[in-house]
């Protein structure tokens, strides 16, 4: 089970393909929306995928981590389009031999998942919205300037996106 | 040679989600994000990346007729 998704994760689904008689650990994360945001009051996130590409690379994720931990069942899931507060927005689940290998490997896939597979955050927060990026939110409709807003928008703690136009 | 273009996040509200655009044989990546930033100069301070046919590729790659070139920011992030 490696895949996007427009509907709500299930994550009893991603543990039944966890079972696995010589499994002795299963260890599951999800991610969820949260709240806040460096100071700013979230309402939703909403996420966009390069999903077939996004999907592959999730596959090679996968390949990678029950090679190098000899895990037994592997699932990443990830929604996109809407997600509200307190709902998951991606779940992974792992099943290995012992405790130890499905930690790390558990770990390491979100980390992992997070850099390199191409799924983008646009938080809509009260009074604004905005791209995440992995350091920094880059304002929308300004992302030509996005390079030189950096600075303003992270240290500034700015608490609203800058509008179109706004310079 | 035609290229596929996809843009994804920021960059597709800017660019729209699909072009196509012709490049002289021997083009790289880069040369076609050179040629896109020269014509929309707002576009040089954009950090990307870029994947053909659903790849990473470094700027250096040299594309082949009909590839799908995917233009995009960093992804998501969180910690």
């Amino acid at each position: 089970m490696l895949r996007v998704t427009r509907t709500p994760i299930v994550p009893t689904a991603l543990l039944r393909a966890m079972r696995d008689p010589a499994a002795g650990a299963v260890v599951t994360f999800l991610g969820t929306t949260r709240n806040e945001n460096a100071g700013r009051r979230v309402v939703r996130l909403e996420y966009e995928a390069f999903s077939r590409m996004a999907e592959r690379e999730m596959r090679a994720l996968a390949a990678t981590a029950t090679k190098r931990w000899t895990l037994r069942k592997v699932a990443m899931v990830h929604r996109i389009g809407i997600v509200p507060v307190g709902e998951a927005s991606v779940a992974i689940a792992v099943s290995a031999g012992h405790r130890a290998e499905a930690f790390a490997a558990c770990h390491w896939l979100i980390d992992r998942l997070k850099e390199i597979v191409p799924i983008w955050k646009r938080e809509h927060f009260r009074g604004g919205q905005v791209w995440i990026g992995p350091q920094q939110g880059i304002p929308e409709a300004s992302v030509g300037r996005a390079a030189a807003r950096r600075t303003s928008a992270c240290g500034g703690r700015r608490r609203h996106a800058p509008r179109r136009g706004d310079r | 040679m035609r290229i596929r273009l996809r843009f994804f996040a920021a960059l597709r509200e800017q660019m729209g989600a699909r072009g196509e655009r012709s490049v002289k044989s021997g083009a790289t990546v880069g040369t076609l994000w050179r040629a896109l930033v020269a014509e929309r100069p707002e576009l040089a301070a954009v950090p990307v990346r870029f994947a053909v046919n659903e790849t990473y590729v470094a700027p250096s790659h040299r594309l082949a007729d009909g590839d799908e070139v995917a233009i995009f920011p960093p992804v998501s992030g969180g910690r």
